[in-house]
């Protein structure tokens, strides 16, 4: 331990820090106009120190976690000395240190008695950054068809709008309104941190904290390597493989790791991996170097804080020209969900041979679109991503899987929006949100549901761009747990049509149709015929899975008029594991 | 009929303020009896009845009015004891209970279950029907589906049976149509209707409060039947009356309709109990803490009204209906100190409870808590604990310390100082929460300490958040059955109505308001509370155009007009500006919901005068070795005792005052004074008490 720094301020300034990133996180969700961060919490807020040194964040979704710091950092080395009070800059270029172009960046310095002594961000996820369709283009082979694309710039200078800017952007988006609320609701988060920031730095000095911040890094860094000498050293290799890139459909794509553990120490090492494609799946660093972090915190311990300390130990490698480090201009749109969740998988999988019990089984991966069009209500323009959508979490020792909580890239840090206010945003009647039956992998543990959610569209036409994977490979099962069921998603045309949707392309919605959305169970953990028989009961009884289920995967026969289990039929099958 | 009764039943101890007659205060305690809870409330009437010298009949027989908090319905939640409950929902949309919106609050944490739902799958039953989102009704009810509902719910024996619609808040047609025929099918089960519950929009927040209300509303209603008949038999004539979760206070029949608002009926009188305490001092902005031995509450009053929130959870499970805004943690004497990976010291959340307890108890413990290190620090009289009914053990607190001591390298009493300090700094923290992440600076309040821990530790977090005055009741012990004495009938009510600022149809506006004032009235009127007595506050919901979260705004009637309405814009565009760090004077503003509170006010005691003092110096009772961190160290300390303080008089830090059921230490650098009343006050020394006062009040200068 450090002795010159007292424990005890240490504690409490992390604490603080913690706070002012929650209260950034707060004015976002109370401000923006846009659902995909008001109801769904898609994004993420951080604060820095002079160096870019990540201190603390709040991640909605985790998946930016370790992503936000290489924006900071291009913010810095493209402007330099020219960084003045009053200054917000914003970035959303993945070939200047973003991670894809749909979530912009809203950086602020904050000056202490004229030092530039932290910078706060503020990222989020836009349903619109302009291109050739809402949302992200599974059409795309080059960066410029995804979206305006925006290196550091000002938004602010010196306290002032900078105006041109502003219309440049906004004039790139279909939903100006939108986007306009959302990025002043970003910018106001980064005001909200500079007042508790400076508070907290007037309070303890500039020196004093300065040690602090040291002390908090080391101790978060610590705690990494200690969770990391518990995991049984060695080399353990893992893959996981996507259904394609929306460009070569008939080709799957895949993800390949050879993660090390060394005493306290551990290297993801993606050579191997399939070469960057032409689609809109190839992952920039700053994204492989996130996914790669969430894949291993969700594995050690969940308490220790994510700052920069706490990825020290972590070494990533992933050779240019790779799916997982792409040469400028390839497209990059799906990288944060799609790739992310392949990485994560990959991750799991190997670490499964060193650590099952600490573990998940596959969770569902994303699959729904971002919709768009003029709501008749209204005569504006709605923009959503279709939340609802959400599947089953992978089950893991001890615990099963959550229903209707994954993609694992968010770890239910994603929220739906409620189902009233979904109607009353969007020109849509719901007609069923609810658990997916026997859609969870079989398991000692049970995969989480997925859902069945379907919606007629009530307005004119509207665009919807469904973007995710996993219609064809599904979530995996660990130890003897058995695979959940695939995401399937299909749109019933009002004239009786029946048009099957692919995890990527373009569709046209006219009034009357009805689309459906099947999302994936996750995967089973462990042999389900040691499930005990009750909770096998229990899950039939509910409607969670059926009685021939029951029967064939766990090994439990029940009386169909009564539920009532059948002992004698049961220990037929499953021996002596009741 | 004379008596006054305040009663809290609380974890541990039930608590009794009588107020008597001649405005005469007596507290008394009994053991809990949660099985009956009722049984440890007779047990405090008799021992009441002894101590006045009166039989248990005349006593109640001159008892005008109780106010009782009850932890019945809290209890039922936390330990997974409701009633078995049935919901009836729109088909197609049966487990959005069991969702919980998708969410999961441990993000990165794949070894966690989520909370079970109160109502599970196979009693959560649909029924075909809808009304759109313009509250249309689109598909009738099938009332064939309702009826097979409830004779499904008949056959597995539930007791109670929630309904919730979609966008029922706009138009409850169906599902008054199906509360009906449950009411007729299901006579004995007790109902639950979310369009009554919660008419407001977000399906699951209304589903999900609608759920708890039945599940605990049977709870409620069996409890208050047998109190209330047990009453009066026992020759009870006056007024029961139910603390709720909001602050306020209703009769048993409007408590029993809306279970749900009791879940906080304890800690909710806190608030009212500080003003009442501070009001002889005329401060009307007050930060309410009570530190118990595993968790303290920290709650708000702006304007002398308690803050609330319709953002609360208990037990993890979502109530959205107004409840004051308490901010719990798990901090407090038993708290456990231990090392992180990290190698960092760190203070609860586990807590060692009241058995084996802290070490220094002497019971068993041997985990190091908040209280070992309060008793090595020297602030804890290891004589008079608990008025000396419990003998405190320095050697087995030491020895506790020491292994941590061990590890961090430092002395046991440098340890001790570091777990006062973390325990302190997360009570700062969850101050914070409801204070600076509400927009409100803590240095404009003053600090109302209640519990038996609190006083120890209520100068240093004065300090910490830098506020000015800490007052610490003489009644801090009952310091909730004491609010519960004070507190008015309280109703709220709430209406959603969209429209644009600029573009409003006031008359419109106006007219849903007379509409909820008449059911408030109404409301308050048959609980016999006279018209000359209510109180009616208006609110809106204000967000820009395409936001979807509000602001609420006090308003006035006369701002509800064309020409009203420019200065409400103003007072949002603030507001918004203040929270959240910008506005938007060029957007346009929309009204989300119309919100009334309806008050009836009730009579209060008065304060009681402190007996005033001879002149001359308070002599300490003794002394001894007391830690301070600005004195480095142990410093042989005095030792006063609380009793022997006359109005106004005042000693100066360091000091110790002890009282049969708290302590309060004064640090160097405080001064502890007296007040002409109840209370206790400390303040930093040099500063003048009438300033600080003045200062906090806003200018009114009231004497001390």
């Amino acid at each position: 331990m450090n002795n010159h720094v007292d424990p005890i301020t240490v504690s409490v300034i992390q604490a603080r820090l913690d706070t002012i990133t929650k209260e950034m996180g707060e004015t976002m969700l109370r401000t923006s106009r846009g659902p995909i961060f008001h109801e769904a919490r898609d994004f993420c807020t951080s604060v820095y120190d002079a160096e870019c040194r990540l201190l603390a964040q709040t991640e909605y979704n985790p998946n930016l976690l370790g992503a936000t710091r290489f924006a900071v950092r291009a913010i810095r080395d493209f402007y330099g000395d020219d960084v003045a009070e009053g200054d917000v800059f914003t970035i959303n270029d993945p070939y200047h240190g973003n991670n894809h172009l749909n979530d912009h960046t809203v950086i602020r310095p904050v000056f202490f008695q004229g030092q530039l002594l932290f910078w706060a961000a503020a990222r989020g996820h836009h349903a619109d950054i302009g291109g050739a369709v809402p949302g992200h283009n599974p059409g795309a082979t080059e960066i410029w068809q995804e979206g305006v694309r925006i290196p550091p710039v000002r938004l602010y200078r010196r306290g002032e709008m900078q105006r041109d800017l502003w219309n440049l952007i906004l004039c790139n988006c279909r939903a100006p309104e939108i986007t306009r609320g959302d990025l002043r609701s970003q910018v106001g988060a980064t005001r909200v941190a500079e007042r508790g920031l400076l508070a907290l730095v007037q309070k303890y000095g500039a020196a004093r904290f300065a040690a602090v911040r040291d002390e908090i890094l080391n101790a978060a860094e610590r705690r990494v390597r200690a969770a990391l000498r518990e995991i049984p050293s060695g080399t353990y290799h893992g893959q996981a493989t996507l259904d394609h890139d929306g460009h070569n459909k008939e080709q799957p794509v895949t993800v390949r790791v050879k993660v090390t553990v060394g005493e306290d120490w551990i290297e993801y090492d993606y050579t191997g991996s399939d070469p960057q494609t032409a689609g809109f799946i190839n992952s920039p660093y700053p994204n492989t170097y996130s996914a790669t972090c969430i894949s291993l915190f969700t594995v050690i311990d969940p308490d220790i804080p994510h700052n920069e300390g706490a990825t020290r130990p972590i070494r990533v490698v992933a050779p240019e020209g790779t799916l997982l480090n792409p040469r400028f201009p390839g497209p990059v749109g799906i990288c944060t969900v799609t790739t992310a969740e392949a990485m994560l998988e990959a991750g799991w999988k190997a670490l499964a041979q060193a650590v099952p019990q600490l573990t998940s089984a596959g969770w569902t991966r994303w699959s729904a679109p971002v919709i768009m069009g003029i709501d008749h209500r209204t005569g504006h323009m709605f923009a959503d991503i279709l939340f609802l959508r959400k599947g089953g979490g992978g089950a893991i020792c001890g615990y099963d899987g959550w229903g209707h909580i994954g993609t694992p890239i968010c770890g239910g840090g994603l929220r739906d929006p409620d189902l009233e206010m979904h109607e009353l945003e969007n020109p849509f009647t719901l007609l069923e949100h609810e658990y997916r039956p026997e859609s969870g992998g079989a398991g000692q543990w049970r995969g989480g549901l997925g859902v069945i959610y379907r919606w007629r569209m009530e307005a004119q036409a509207a665009v919807a761009v469904q973007f995710g994977d996993g219609h064809r490979t599904p979530p995996f099962g660990l130890m003897g747990g058995k695979d959940g069921v695939p995401n399937t998603a299909r749109i019933y045309r009002a004239g009786g049509q029946v048009d099957e949707v692919d995890s990527k392309g373009v569709y046209h919605v006219f009034r009357g149709d009805v689309y459906e959305i099947l999302s994936a169970g996750g995967g089973g953990w462990g042999d389900p015929h040691l499930r005990p028989a009750e909770l096998v009961r229990a899950d039939v009884r509910n409607g969670f899975i059926s009685l021939a289920a029951a029967r064939d995967d766990y090994g439990v026969v029940l009386d169909p008029a009564t539920l009532a289990i059948d002992w004698e039929a049961t220990r037929q099958r499953r021996g002596n594991h009741l | 009929m004379s008596f006054r009764v305040g009663i809290d039943v609380g974890g541990t101890f039930t608590d009794f303020l009588v107020v008597d007659a001649a405005g005469e205060p007596h507290i008394f305690k009994t053991l809990s009896t949660p099985r009956d809870p009722s049984e440890g409330v007779f047990d405090g009437f008799r021992q009441m009845a002894a101590a006045l010298g009166l039989g248990l009949r005349d006593l109640l027989a001159g008892v005008s009015v109780i106010v009782h908090g009850t932890t019945v319905t809290t209890n039922a939640l936390l330990t997974g004891n409701g009633v078995k409950t049935g919901l009836i929902t729109t088909r197609g949309f049966r487990d959005v209970l069991e969702m919980r919106r998708g969410v999961r609050d441990q993000i990165y944490n794949n070894r966690c279950s989520p909370p079970a739902p109160l109502v599970p799958r196979h009693l959560r039953l649909p029924a075909t029907e809808r009304v759109n989102y313009a509250g249309q009704a689109e598909v009738a009810l099938a009332e064939a589906d309702v009826r097979a509902a409830v004779a499904q719910l008949a056959e597995a024996g539930v007791a109670a049976v929630a309904i919730s619609f979609l966008h029922s808040f706009q138009n409850p047609g169906h599902e008054r149509q199906a509360a009906a025929l449950v009411r007729e099918l299901l006579p004995a089960a007790y109902l639950s209707v979310s369009a009554e519950v919660l008419p407001e929009v977000r399906f699951y927040e209304r589903t999900s409060t609608t759920v708890l209300n039945a599940y605990v509303g049977p709870i409620l209603s069996g409890y208050l039947a047998s109190l209330a008949r047990r009453l009066a038999d026992s020759g009870f004539g006056g007024t029961l009356l139910i603390m709720q979760s909001n602050g306020g206070v209703v009769t048993p029949e409007v408590s029993v309709g809306k279970a749900v608002n009791t879940l906080l009926s304890g800690p909710a009188a806190g608030p009212s109990a500080g003003q009442f305490f501070c009001q002889s001092l005329g401060l009307q902005d007050l930060m309410t803490i009570d530190m118990g031995g595993t968790s303290f509450d920290v709650c708000l009053v702006k304007g002398g009204r308690a803050i609330t929130t319709r953002e609360g959870e208990v037990a993890g499970y979502r109530a959205a209906t107004p409840m004051i805004d308490i901010h719990t943690i798990g901090a407090g004497g038993g708290s456990i100190a231990w090392i992180d990976s990290g190698g960092l010291l760190r203070v609860g959340p586990q807590s060692a409870g009241s058995d084996p307890g802290p070490a220094c108890y002497g019971l068993g413990g041997v985990h190091p808590t908040v209280t070992d290190a309060d008793t090595v620090l020297g602030y804890l009289n290891p004589v008079y604990f608990l008025g000396g009914h419990m003998p405190l053990h320095p050697d087995r607190a030491e020895e506790a310390l020491g292994g941590l001591a061990r590890r961090l390298h430092l002395s046991v009493p440098a340890v001790a100082a570091g777990i006062y300090d973390i325990v302190n700094a997360s009570m700062a923290y969850a101050m914070q929460v409801v204070s600076v992440r509400r927009g409100y600076d803590p240095r404009e309040f003053a600090l109302v300490v209640a519990g038996g821990a609190g006083g120890l530790h209520a100068a240093a977090l004065a300090e910490e958040l830098e506020i000015p005055l800490v007052v610490v009741p003489s009644q801090a012990s009952v310091f909730c059955a004491a609010g519960m004495l004070l507190t008015d009938f309280q109703h709220d009510f709430v209406r959603t109505h969209k429209t644009t600022l600029d573009g409003a149809d006031w008359s419109a506006v106006q007219a849903l308001f007379a509409e909820l004032e008449a059911e408030a009235l109404a409301t308050l009127a048959r609980e016999g509370v006279a018209a000359n007595r209510v109180a009616l506050e208006r609110s809106l919901d204000l967000s820009y155009t395409g936001q979807f979260h509000e602001v609420e705004l006090p308003c006035s009637t006369d701002q509800l007009t064309g020409d009203g309405a420019a200065a409400l814009a103003a007072g949002f565009h603030a507001a918004h500006d203040r929270l959240f760090g910008y506005s938007e004077p060029d957007a346009r503003i929309q009204v989300v919901n119309l919100r009334l509170v309806a008050r009836g006010r009730v009579d209060r005691p008065g304060v009681r005068p402190r007996q005033a003092g001879g002149g001359g110096a308070v002599a300490p009772k003794g002394t001894r070795p007391v830690y301070f961190k600005a004195a480095g160290g142990h410093v042989e300390t005095p030792i006063y005792d609380a009793a022997a303080f006359a109005a106004h008089q005042t000693i100066t830090g360091p000091a110790v005052v002890e009282a049969a059921t708290t302590a309060i230490v004064v640090p160097p650098g405080f001064a502890f004074a007296a007040d002409a009343h109840e209370n206790f006050l400390l303040y930093r020394q040099g500063e003048s008490l009438a300033q600080i006062v003045q200062r906090l009040t806003g200018g009114v200068a009231v004497q001390a």
